[in-house]
Protein backbone atom coordinates (compact mmCIF):
# COMPACT_ATOMS: atom_id res chain seq x y z
CA UNK A 1 0.00 0.00 0.00
CA UNK A 2 2.02 3.00 -1.14
CA UNK A 3 -0.09 5.24 0.97
CA UNK A 4 0.63 3.74 4.26
CA UNK A 5 3.84 2.06 3.76
CA UNK A 6 6.01 4.96 3.60
CA UNK A 7 5.05 6.37 7.24
CA UNK A 8 6.75 2.94 8.89
CA UNK A 9 9.93 4.90 8.68
CA UNK A 10 10.07 6.93 11.90
CA UNK A 11 10.79 10.11 9.93
CA UNK A 12 8.22 9.66 7.58
CA UNK A 13 5.51 8.73 10.28
CA UNK A 14 6.86 12.42 11.99
CA UNK A 15 6.95 14.29 9.01
CA UNK A 16 3.14 12.98 8.32
CA UNK A 17 2.27 14.34 11.86
CA UNK A 18 3.37 17.41 11.04
CA UNK A 19 1.66 18.00 7.83
CA UNK A 20 -1.56 16.71 9.30
CA UNK A 21 -1.58 18.89 12.35
CA UNK A 22 -0.45 22.12 10.49
CA UNK A 23 -3.04 21.56 7.96
CA UNK A 24 -5.45 21.20 9.99
CA UNK A 25 -4.59 24.27 11.67
CA UNK A 26 -3.89 26.41 8.67
CA UNK A 27 -6.92 25.64 7.24
CA UNK A 28 -9.00 26.59 10.31
CA UNK A 29 -7.17 29.94 10.34
CA UNK A 30 -7.33 30.14 6.85
CA UNK A 31 -10.87 30.15 6.79
CA UNK A 32 -10.77 33.93 8.72
CA UNK A 33 -7.99 34.78 7.06
CA UNK A 34 -9.89 34.11 3.44
CA UNK A 35 -13.57 36.24 5.23
CA UNK A 36 -11.56 39.09 6.16
CA UNK A 37 -9.83 39.02 2.75
CA UNK A 38 -6.16 39.35 4.71
CA UNK A 39 -4.01 37.06 2.16
CA UNK A 40 -1.70 39.81 1.53
CA UNK A 41 -1.50 40.65 5.30
CA UNK A 42 -1.00 37.16 6.17
CA UNK A 43 1.53 36.92 3.42
CA UNK A 44 3.23 39.89 4.64
CA UNK A 45 3.46 38.00 7.79
CA UNK A 46 5.16 34.84 6.01
CA UNK A 47 8.02 37.29 5.21
CA UNK A 48 8.72 39.47 8.24
CA UNK A 49 8.58 35.94 10.96
CA UNK A 50 12.15 35.36 8.06
CA UNK A 51 14.40 37.42 10.27
CA UNK A 52 13.29 36.18 13.82
CA UNK A 53 14.01 32.79 11.95
CA UNK A 54 17.36 33.68 10.81
CA UNK A 55 18.27 35.31 14.35
CA UNK A 56 16.75 32.52 15.95
CA UNK A 57 19.16 29.72 14.35
CA UNK A 58 22.47 32.32 14.47
CA UNK A 59 21.74 32.62 17.85
CA UNK A 60 20.75 29.00 19.48
CA UNK A 61 20.98 26.43 16.16
CA UNK A 62 18.28 24.99 15.30
CA UNK A 63 16.23 25.45 18.78
CA UNK A 64 16.04 28.83 18.65
CA UNK A 65 14.40 29.09 15.22
CA UNK A 66 11.07 28.24 16.64
CA UNK A 67 11.29 30.93 19.63
CA UNK A 68 12.94 33.72 16.92
CA UNK A 69 9.89 33.19 14.57
CA UNK A 70 7.80 33.61 17.77
CA UNK A 71 8.98 37.02 18.72
CA UNK A 72 9.55 38.40 15.31
CA UNK A 73 5.66 37.19 14.54
CA UNK A 74 4.01 38.37 18.00
CA UNK A 75 6.25 42.10 16.87
CA UNK A 76 5.23 41.78 13.60
CA UNK A 77 1.05 41.16 14.41
CA UNK A 78 1.02 44.17 16.64
CA UNK A 79 2.64 46.66 14.16
CA UNK A 80 0.50 45.16 11.14
CA UNK A 81 -2.33 45.68 13.12
CA UNK A 82 -1.84 49.23 14.14
CA UNK A 83 -0.23 50.00 10.48
CA UNK A 84 -4.04 48.57 9.30
CA UNK A 85 -6.34 50.53 11.71
CA UNK A 86 -5.15 53.79 10.14
CA UNK A 87 -6.43 54.36 6.43
CA UNK A 88 -4.12 57.41 5.72
CA UNK A 89 -1.39 55.72 4.42
CA UNK A 90 -1.95 53.79 1.88
CA UNK A 91 -2.21 50.24 3.23
CA UNK A 92 -0.70 48.24 0.40
CA UNK A 93 2.00 50.36 -0.08
CA UNK A 94 3.24 50.05 3.62
CA UNK A 95 2.55 46.26 4.02
CA UNK A 96 4.86 45.69 0.46
CA UNK A 97 7.48 47.94 2.15
CA UNK A 98 7.41 45.86 5.47
CA UNK A 99 7.37 42.51 3.80
CA UNK A 100 10.30 43.42 1.80
CA UNK A 101 11.99 45.13 4.19
CA UNK A 102 12.57 42.81 7.28
CA UNK A 103 12.83 40.15 4.32
CA UNK A 104 15.87 41.53 3.42
CA UNK A 105 17.64 42.11 6.49
CA UNK A 106 17.36 38.60 6.97
CA UNK A 107 18.58 37.53 3.58
CA UNK A 108 21.86 40.24 5.13
CA UNK A 109 21.79 38.39 8.14
CA UNK A 110 22.01 34.98 6.82
CA UNK A 111 24.12 35.44 4.06
CA UNK A 112 26.67 36.71 6.51
CA UNK A 113 27.03 33.24 7.40
CA UNK A 114 28.84 30.34 5.81
CA UNK A 115 27.04 27.34 3.97
CA UNK A 116 24.13 30.15 4.08
CA UNK A 117 22.20 28.46 0.77
CA UNK A 118 21.60 25.14 2.70
CA UNK A 119 20.04 27.33 5.95
CA UNK A 120 18.53 29.78 3.48
CA UNK A 121 17.27 27.42 1.67
CA UNK A 122 15.67 25.64 4.48
CA UNK A 123 14.04 28.56 6.24
CA UNK A 124 12.25 29.48 3.06
CA UNK A 125 10.92 25.97 2.12
CA UNK A 126 11.61 23.91 4.72
CA UNK A 127 12.71 20.42 5.55
CA UNK A 128 10.15 18.42 6.81
CA UNK A 129 11.27 15.11 6.76
CA UNK A 130 13.87 16.06 10.01
CA UNK A 131 11.07 17.59 12.04
CA UNK A 132 11.99 16.57 15.45
CA UNK A 133 9.49 14.67 18.03
CA UNK A 134 10.17 18.68 20.22
CA UNK A 135 9.03 20.19 17.38
CA UNK A 136 6.01 18.32 16.52
CA UNK A 137 5.57 18.86 20.31
CA UNK A 138 5.44 22.60 19.46
CA UNK A 139 3.49 22.25 16.26
CA UNK A 140 0.73 20.49 18.78
CA UNK A 141 0.87 23.59 21.63
CA UNK A 142 0.51 26.19 18.50
CA UNK A 143 -2.35 24.53 17.94
CA UNK A 144 -4.68 23.72 21.15
CA UNK A 145 -3.47 27.44 21.77
CA UNK A 146 -4.79 29.01 18.29
CA UNK A 147 -8.08 26.82 18.11
CA UNK A 148 -9.29 27.42 21.43
CA UNK A 149 -8.61 31.15 21.16
CA UNK A 150 -10.78 30.94 17.85
CA UNK A 151 -13.21 28.76 19.19
CA UNK A 152 -13.74 31.35 22.63
CA UNK A 153 -13.92 34.32 20.06
CA UNK A 154 -15.48 32.56 17.14
CA UNK A 155 -18.85 35.41 17.44
CA UNK A 156 -17.17 38.59 17.90
CA UNK A 157 -14.69 36.86 15.00
CA UNK A 158 -17.74 36.53 12.40
CA UNK A 159 -19.71 39.47 13.43
CA UNK A 160 -16.35 42.07 12.84
CA UNK A 161 -15.40 39.95 9.69
CA UNK A 162 -19.41 40.44 8.57
CA UNK A 163 -19.89 43.66 9.56
CA UNK A 164 -17.32 46.01 10.76
CA UNK A 165 -19.18 48.83 12.06
CA UNK A 166 -21.74 46.91 13.59
CA UNK A 167 -19.25 45.22 16.12
CA UNK A 168 -18.21 48.46 16.89
CA UNK A 169 -21.79 49.43 17.76
CA UNK A 170 -22.43 46.68 19.38
CA UNK A 171 -18.99 47.49 21.82
CA UNK A 172 -17.12 44.78 20.42
CA UNK A 173 -13.32 45.60 20.86
CA UNK A 174 -12.47 45.61 17.10
CA UNK A 175 -8.70 46.52 17.04
CA UNK A 176 -7.95 43.78 20.06
CA UNK A 177 -10.10 41.56 17.83
CA UNK A 178 -7.67 42.21 14.53
CA UNK A 179 -4.49 41.78 16.95
CA UNK A 180 -5.45 38.35 17.94
CA UNK A 181 -6.46 36.65 14.38
CA UNK A 182 -3.01 38.68 13.12
CA UNK A 183 -0.94 36.64 16.42
CA UNK A 184 -3.11 33.44 15.49
CA UNK A 185 -1.77 33.98 12.09
CA UNK A 186 1.81 34.26 13.22
CA UNK A 187 1.71 31.68 15.01
CA UNK A 188 0.53 29.93 11.98
CA UNK A 189 3.78 30.67 10.60
CA UNK A 190 6.20 29.98 13.11
CA UNK A 191 4.14 26.40 13.63
CA UNK A 192 4.98 25.91 9.87
CA UNK A 193 8.39 27.39 9.62
CA UNK A 194 10.21 23.90 10.01
CA UNK A 195 7.95 21.71 7.74
CA UNK A 196 7.03 24.13 4.68
CA UNK A 197 9.43 27.23 5.24
CA UNK A 198 8.55 31.18 5.49
CA UNK A 199 7.53 31.46 1.73
CA UNK A 200 5.15 28.42 0.79
CA UNK A 201 2.91 28.54 4.04
CA UNK A 202 0.89 31.43 2.82
CA UNK A 203 -0.39 28.21 0.50
CA UNK A 204 -1.72 26.23 3.84
CA UNK A 205 -3.50 29.12 4.87
CA UNK A 206 -5.20 30.18 1.69
CA UNK A 207 -5.82 27.30 -0.34
CA UNK A 208 -8.19 24.69 1.82
CA UNK A 209 -10.30 27.69 2.74
CA UNK A 210 -10.75 28.90 -0.49
CA UNK A 211 -11.22 25.14 -1.85
CA UNK A 212 -13.31 24.74 1.14
CA UNK A 213 -15.52 27.99 0.19
CA UNK A 214 -16.12 27.02 -3.54
CA UNK A 215 -17.65 23.83 -2.37
CA UNK A 216 -20.39 25.20 0.53
CA UNK A 217 -21.82 28.62 1.71
CA UNK A 218 -22.71 27.25 5.13
CA UNK A 219 -19.30 28.04 8.15
CA UNK A 220 -20.44 24.94 9.86
CA UNK A 221 -19.73 23.01 6.63
CA UNK A 222 -16.29 24.83 5.32
CA UNK A 223 -14.33 24.92 8.58
CA UNK A 224 -13.93 21.19 8.71
CA UNK A 225 -13.70 21.05 4.84
CA UNK A 226 -11.18 23.38 5.09
CA UNK A 227 -9.32 20.91 7.97
CA UNK A 228 -9.65 18.01 6.03
CA UNK A 229 -9.07 19.63 2.38
CA UNK A 230 -5.38 21.18 4.83
CA UNK A 231 -4.46 17.52 6.57
CA UNK A 232 -5.53 14.97 3.67
CA UNK A 233 -3.32 17.37 1.03
CA UNK A 234 0.03 17.05 3.86
CA UNK A 235 -0.53 13.26 3.62
CA UNK A 236 -1.08 12.93 0.02
CA UNK A 237 1.49 15.41 -0.58
CA UNK A 238 4.45 13.37 1.82
CA UNK A 239 3.17 10.12 -0.13
CA UNK A 240 3.21 11.74 -3.82
CA UNK A 241 7.42 12.77 -3.03
CA UNK A 242 8.36 9.78 -1.40
CA UNK A 243 6.93 7.58 -4.29
CA UNK A 244 9.06 9.60 -6.90
CA UNK A 245 11.79 9.75 -4.42
CA UNK A 246 11.98 6.35 -3.92
CA UNK A 247 9.66 4.80 -6.44
CA UNK A 248 10.89 6.31 -9.72
CA UNK A 249 14.47 8.30 -8.68
CA UNK A 250 12.38 12.07 -8.97
CA UNK A 251 13.77 14.22 -6.28
CA UNK A 252 10.53 16.09 -4.87
CA UNK A 253 10.70 18.49 -2.50
CA UNK A 254 8.18 17.69 0.22
CA UNK A 255 7.03 21.24 0.89
CA UNK A 256 6.58 22.14 -2.53
CA UNK A 257 4.62 18.85 -3.30
CA UNK A 258 2.20 19.16 -0.10
CA UNK A 259 1.30 23.05 -2.17
CA UNK A 260 0.98 21.49 -5.22
CA UNK A 261 -1.04 18.74 -4.06
CA UNK A 262 -3.14 21.41 -2.27
CA UNK A 263 -3.30 23.37 -5.56
CA UNK A 264 -4.81 20.70 -7.54
CA UNK A 265 -7.47 19.70 -4.80
CA UNK A 266 -8.25 23.47 -5.01
CA UNK A 267 -8.88 23.20 -8.91
CA UNK A 268 -10.72 20.02 -8.22
CA UNK A 269 -12.83 21.68 -5.88
CA UNK A 270 -13.56 24.39 -8.07
CA UNK A 271 -14.64 22.02 -11.30
CA UNK A 272 -16.92 19.91 -8.80
CA UNK A 273 -18.68 23.21 -7.68
CA UNK A 274 -18.88 24.32 -11.27
CA UNK A 275 -20.56 20.84 -12.20
CA UNK A 276 -22.69 21.14 -9.74
CA UNK A 277 -24.15 24.44 -10.33
CA UNK A 278 -24.69 23.66 -13.92
CA UNK A 279 -26.46 20.76 -12.74
CA UNK A 280 -28.66 22.26 -10.61
CA UNK A 281 -29.66 24.90 -13.26
CA UNK A 282 -30.69 22.33 -15.16
CA UNK A 283 -32.58 20.65 -12.92
CA UNK A 284 -34.51 24.31 -11.93
CA UNK A 285 -34.80 24.73 -15.68
CA UNK A 286 -36.43 21.49 -16.40
CA UNK A 287 -38.86 22.16 -13.32
CA UNK A 288 -40.08 25.78 -14.81
CA UNK A 289 -40.30 23.94 -18.43
CA UNK A 290 -42.59 21.16 -16.40
CA UNK A 291 -44.34 24.02 -14.70
CA UNK A 292 -45.11 26.12 -17.49
CA UNK A 293 -46.40 22.77 -19.31
CA UNK B 1 -45.81 62.86 25.08
CA UNK B 2 -44.14 65.28 27.91
CA UNK B 3 -44.93 62.43 30.58
CA UNK B 4 -42.87 59.92 28.97
CA UNK B 5 -38.76 59.84 29.76
CA UNK B 6 -36.77 61.45 27.60
CA UNK B 7 -34.03 59.04 26.11
CA UNK B 8 -32.10 61.13 23.83
CA UNK B 9 -30.89 64.33 25.45
CA UNK B 10 -28.09 66.81 23.46
CA UNK B 11 -27.86 69.92 25.27
CA UNK B 12 -25.48 72.27 22.88
CA UNK B 13 -23.39 69.55 21.87
CA UNK B 14 -20.37 69.69 19.04
CA UNK B 15 -19.09 66.43 18.00
CA UNK B 16 -16.01 66.26 15.66
CA UNK B 17 -13.16 63.56 14.18
CA UNK B 18 -9.85 65.02 15.81
CA UNK B 19 -9.42 68.39 15.64
CA UNK B 20 -12.16 68.64 12.16
CA UNK B 21 -15.62 69.82 13.85
CA UNK B 22 -18.38 67.50 12.31
CA UNK B 23 -21.27 68.64 13.61
CA UNK B 24 -22.00 71.89 16.06
CA UNK B 25 -24.63 73.10 18.69
CA UNK B 26 -26.91 70.48 18.40
CA UNK B 27 -29.71 70.66 20.76
CA UNK B 28 -33.25 68.39 21.09
CA UNK B 29 -34.68 65.80 23.37
CA UNK B 30 -36.42 62.44 22.32
CA UNK B 31 -39.10 60.24 24.68
CA UNK B 32 -39.70 56.81 24.83
CA UNK B 33 -41.70 55.77 21.71
CA UNK B 34 -41.06 58.63 19.72
CA UNK B 35 -39.11 58.67 16.72
CA UNK B 36 -37.14 61.37 14.88
CA UNK B 37 -35.68 61.55 11.16
CA UNK B 38 -32.55 63.03 10.44
CA UNK B 39 -32.71 65.33 6.90
CA UNK B 40 -29.88 66.81 5.26
CA UNK B 41 -28.13 66.67 2.20
CA UNK B 42 -25.03 64.30 1.53
CA UNK B 43 -22.19 65.27 3.56
CA UNK B 44 -24.45 67.25 6.05
CA UNK B 45 -23.27 64.65 9.35
CA UNK B 46 -26.78 62.32 9.55
CA UNK B 47 -23.53 59.03 9.49
CA UNK B 48 -21.80 60.83 11.99
CA UNK B 49 -24.90 61.94 14.15
CA UNK B 50 -25.82 58.37 14.40
CA UNK B 51 -22.21 57.18 15.40
CA UNK B 52 -21.93 60.19 17.89
CA UNK B 53 -24.96 57.81 19.63
CA UNK B 54 -22.87 55.18 19.60
CA UNK B 55 -20.19 56.80 21.44
CA UNK B 56 -17.53 55.92 18.07
CA UNK B 57 -17.05 59.98 17.51
CA UNK B 58 -16.51 61.82 20.57
CA UNK B 59 -18.25 64.69 21.75
CA UNK B 60 -16.32 67.87 22.11
CA UNK B 61 -18.27 70.17 23.64
CA UNK B 62 -22.09 70.36 25.24
CA UNK B 63 -23.64 67.04 26.21
CA UNK B 64 -24.61 63.98 24.66
CA UNK B 65 -27.02 61.63 26.80
CA UNK B 66 -28.55 58.52 25.55
CA UNK B 67 -30.90 56.67 27.87
CA UNK B 68 -29.50 58.95 30.97
CA UNK B 69 -25.85 57.74 30.03
CA UNK B 70 -22.79 58.99 28.25
CA UNK B 71 -23.18 57.41 24.42
CA UNK B 72 -20.65 54.49 24.76
CA UNK B 73 -22.19 53.19 27.95
CA UNK B 74 -25.05 52.94 26.48
CA UNK B 75 -24.25 50.85 23.54
CA UNK B 76 -25.99 47.51 25.61
CA UNK B 77 -29.49 49.03 25.04
CA UNK B 78 -28.81 50.76 21.86
CA UNK B 79 -29.05 49.25 18.28
CA UNK B 80 -27.44 50.25 14.94
CA UNK B 81 -28.74 49.00 11.65
CA UNK B 82 -26.34 49.71 8.99
CA UNK B 83 -26.94 50.03 5.28
CA UNK B 84 -27.17 46.70 3.44
CA UNK B 85 -25.16 47.20 1.04
CA UNK B 86 -22.18 48.21 2.72
CA UNK B 87 -22.25 44.30 3.56
CA UNK B 88 -20.45 41.72 1.41
CA UNK B 89 -22.84 39.65 -0.15
CA UNK B 90 -20.89 36.47 -1.00
CA UNK B 91 -20.25 36.38 2.95
CA UNK B 92 -21.25 32.63 4.02
CA UNK B 93 -23.77 33.44 6.44
CA UNK B 94 -27.15 32.42 6.96
CA UNK B 95 -30.29 35.03 7.43
CA UNK B 96 -30.81 32.68 10.43
CA UNK B 97 -26.76 33.07 11.45
CA UNK B 98 -27.25 37.24 10.99
CA UNK B 99 -30.12 37.41 12.94
CA UNK B 100 -28.41 35.52 15.66
CA UNK B 101 -25.67 37.99 15.79
CA UNK B 102 -28.50 40.60 17.37
CA UNK B 103 -28.58 38.06 20.57
CA UNK B 104 -24.60 37.62 21.07
CA UNK B 105 -24.51 40.34 23.59
CA UNK B 106 -26.78 38.07 25.69
CA UNK B 107 -25.50 34.17 24.40
CA UNK B 108 -21.81 35.73 25.52
CA UNK B 109 -19.14 34.03 24.38
CA UNK B 110 -19.22 30.52 25.10
CA UNK B 111 -22.99 29.39 25.81
CA UNK B 112 -25.18 27.48 22.90
CA UNK B 113 -28.01 29.54 21.91
CA UNK B 114 -30.76 28.82 24.12
CA UNK B 115 -34.22 27.77 23.00
CA UNK B 116 -35.05 31.15 24.23
CA UNK B 117 -32.30 32.90 22.13
CA UNK B 118 -34.15 30.24 18.48
CA UNK B 119 -37.35 32.15 19.21
CA UNK B 120 -36.37 35.56 19.92
CA UNK B 121 -35.02 34.96 16.48
CA UNK B 122 -38.04 33.71 14.84
CA UNK B 123 -40.11 36.38 15.87
CA UNK B 124 -37.73 38.79 15.12
CA UNK B 125 -37.98 37.63 11.37
CA UNK B 126 -42.08 37.28 11.85
CA UNK B 127 -42.07 41.30 12.39
CA UNK B 128 -39.94 42.05 8.78
CA UNK B 129 -41.75 39.29 7.09
CA UNK B 130 -39.16 37.49 6.41
CA UNK B 131 -40.17 34.18 8.43
CA UNK B 132 -39.73 32.07 5.35
CA UNK B 133 -36.25 32.56 4.85
CA UNK B 134 -34.11 31.68 7.63
CA UNK B 135 -32.17 29.04 6.06
CA UNK B 136 -31.68 31.49 2.79
CA UNK B 137 -27.86 32.58 2.44
CA UNK B 138 -27.95 36.10 3.27
CA UNK B 139 -26.60 37.49 0.15
CA UNK B 140 -29.27 35.30 -1.88
CA UNK B 141 -31.98 37.71 -1.27
CA UNK B 142 -32.54 41.18 -2.48
CA UNK B 143 -31.39 44.62 -1.26
CA UNK B 144 -34.51 45.88 0.60
CA UNK B 145 -34.53 42.06 2.63
CA UNK B 146 -31.47 42.41 3.13
CA UNK B 147 -32.48 45.43 4.97
CA UNK B 148 -34.96 44.06 6.30
CA UNK B 149 -32.79 41.21 7.31
CA UNK B 150 -30.92 43.48 9.58
CA UNK B 151 -33.49 45.13 10.86
CA UNK B 152 -34.51 42.14 12.55
CA UNK B 153 -30.53 41.33 13.92
CA UNK B 154 -31.67 44.71 15.90
CA UNK B 155 -35.16 43.43 17.34
CA UNK B 156 -33.42 40.34 18.33
CA UNK B 157 -31.25 42.76 20.71
CA UNK B 158 -34.26 43.97 22.63
CA UNK B 159 -32.98 47.40 22.17
CA UNK B 160 -34.82 50.45 23.97
CA UNK B 161 -33.00 53.01 21.15
CA UNK B 162 -32.78 51.97 17.63
CA UNK B 163 -30.34 53.93 15.28
CA UNK B 164 -30.98 53.32 11.44
CA UNK B 165 -28.48 54.94 8.28
CA UNK B 166 -30.64 55.29 5.50
CA UNK B 167 -32.01 52.30 5.41
CA UNK B 168 -34.60 53.48 2.84
CA UNK B 169 -32.14 53.47 0.09
CA UNK B 170 -32.90 51.58 -2.85
CA UNK B 171 -35.57 49.70 -1.35
CA UNK B 172 -38.60 48.47 -3.39
CA UNK B 173 -41.98 49.13 -1.90
CA UNK B 174 -42.99 45.71 -0.54
CA UNK B 175 -39.61 45.77 1.83
CA UNK B 176 -40.68 49.56 2.62
CA UNK B 177 -43.84 48.85 3.79
CA UNK B 178 -42.50 46.08 5.93
CA UNK B 179 -39.73 48.01 7.29
CA UNK B 180 -42.03 50.85 8.51
CA UNK B 181 -44.37 48.54 10.21
CA UNK B 182 -41.45 46.99 12.07
CA UNK B 183 -40.36 50.26 13.17
CA UNK B 184 -43.60 51.61 14.14
CA UNK B 185 -44.65 48.37 16.48
CA UNK B 186 -41.09 48.56 17.93
CA UNK B 187 -42.20 52.55 18.47
CA UNK B 188 -45.54 51.40 20.06
CA UNK B 189 -43.50 48.74 22.97
CA UNK B 190 -41.50 52.16 23.85
CA UNK B 191 -38.13 52.01 22.10
CA UNK B 192 -36.90 55.35 20.32
CA UNK B 193 -35.78 55.52 16.99
CA UNK B 194 -33.40 57.88 14.99
CA UNK B 195 -33.49 57.55 11.24
CA UNK B 196 -31.52 58.94 8.80
CA UNK B 197 -33.49 59.82 5.19
CA UNK B 198 -33.51 61.19 2.04
CA UNK B 199 -37.08 60.70 1.90
CA UNK B 200 -39.38 63.72 3.95
CA UNK B 201 -42.64 62.33 2.70
CA UNK B 202 -41.22 58.67 4.94
CA UNK B 203 -40.56 61.64 7.43
CA UNK B 204 -43.75 62.22 7.73
CA UNK B 205 -45.05 59.22 7.31
CA UNK B 206 -43.08 57.36 10.58
CA UNK B 207 -41.78 60.15 12.47
CA UNK B 208 -42.52 62.38 15.06
CA UNK B 209 -40.07 64.80 15.24
CA UNK B 210 -37.85 65.98 12.61
CA UNK B 211 -33.67 67.08 13.13
CA UNK B 212 -32.82 69.27 10.01
CA UNK B 213 -28.52 68.68 9.53
CA UNK B 214 -26.09 70.31 7.26
CA UNK B 215 -23.04 70.83 9.89
CA UNK B 216 -25.38 72.50 11.70
CA UNK B 217 -28.84 71.78 13.19
CA UNK B 218 -31.24 74.11 11.53
CA UNK B 219 -34.18 72.71 13.00
CA UNK B 220 -35.47 69.98 15.59
CA UNK B 221 -39.06 69.44 16.68
CA UNK B 222 -42.27 68.05 15.47
CA UNK B 223 -42.54 66.98 12.39
CA UNK B 224 -44.98 69.76 10.66
CA UNK B 225 -43.61 72.28 12.22
CA UNK B 226 -39.80 72.00 11.46
CA UNK B 227 -40.72 70.20 7.49
CA UNK B 228 -41.29 74.15 6.17
CA UNK B 229 -39.96 75.58 3.51
CA UNK B 230 -38.10 77.94 4.48
CA UNK B 231 -35.81 75.42 7.11
CA UNK B 232 -35.58 72.98 3.88
CA UNK B 233 -33.91 75.91 1.70
CA UNK B 234 -31.44 76.84 4.37
CA UNK B 235 -30.63 72.95 5.43
CA UNK B 236 -30.42 72.83 1.61
CA UNK B 237 -29.37 75.84 0.23
CA UNK B 238 -29.38 76.37 -3.69
CA UNK B 239 -30.66 72.62 -3.91
CA UNK B 240 -34.38 73.11 -2.55
CA UNK B 241 -36.53 74.93 -5.20
CA UNK B 242 -40.37 75.93 -4.34
CA UNK B 243 -43.32 74.57 -5.76
CA UNK B 244 -46.73 76.68 -5.91
CA UNK B 245 -45.72 78.82 -2.39
CA UNK B 246 -45.88 75.95 0.25
CA UNK B 247 -44.04 72.74 -1.23
CA UNK B 248 -40.41 72.49 -1.51
CA UNK B 249 -38.80 70.27 -3.64
CA UNK B 250 -35.24 68.70 -2.95
CA UNK B 251 -33.07 68.27 -6.15
CA UNK B 252 -30.33 67.04 -4.70
CA UNK B 253 -29.56 64.79 -2.11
Amino acid sequence: MMFFEPFQLPFMARALIELVILGALAGTVGVLVLLRRLAFVSDTLTHTVFPGVVIGHIMAGDGGIFWGALAAGVVTAVLLTLLTQRRRVSEDAALAMLLTTLFAVGVVIVSRQTGFTSDLTAFLFGRVLTVTEAQLAQTAVVTVVVVALLAVLRRPLLLRAFDPEGAQAAGVRVGLLDLVLNVAVALVVVAAVKAVGTILVIALLIVPAAAARSLSDRLAVIVPLACLVGAGAGWLGLVVSYEASVGHGVRLASGATVVLVLVAMYGLAHAAAYVRRKAGLSRARRRSVLEAA
Amino acid sequence: MSERAPTLVLDRASVAYGDVPVLEELNGVVHEGEAVALIGPNGAGKSTFIKALLGLVPVVRGRIEVLGRPPAQARRDVAYVPQADTLDPDFPVSVEQVVMMGRYRRIGWLRRPSAGDRAEVADALERVGLAGRARDRFGTLSGGQRQRVLLARAIAAKPRMLLLDEPFNGVDAVSQHALLEAIGSLKAQGASVVVSTHDLAIAHLACDEVCLLNRHQFGFGPTGDVLTPERLRATYGGHALELRGDRVIVTQT
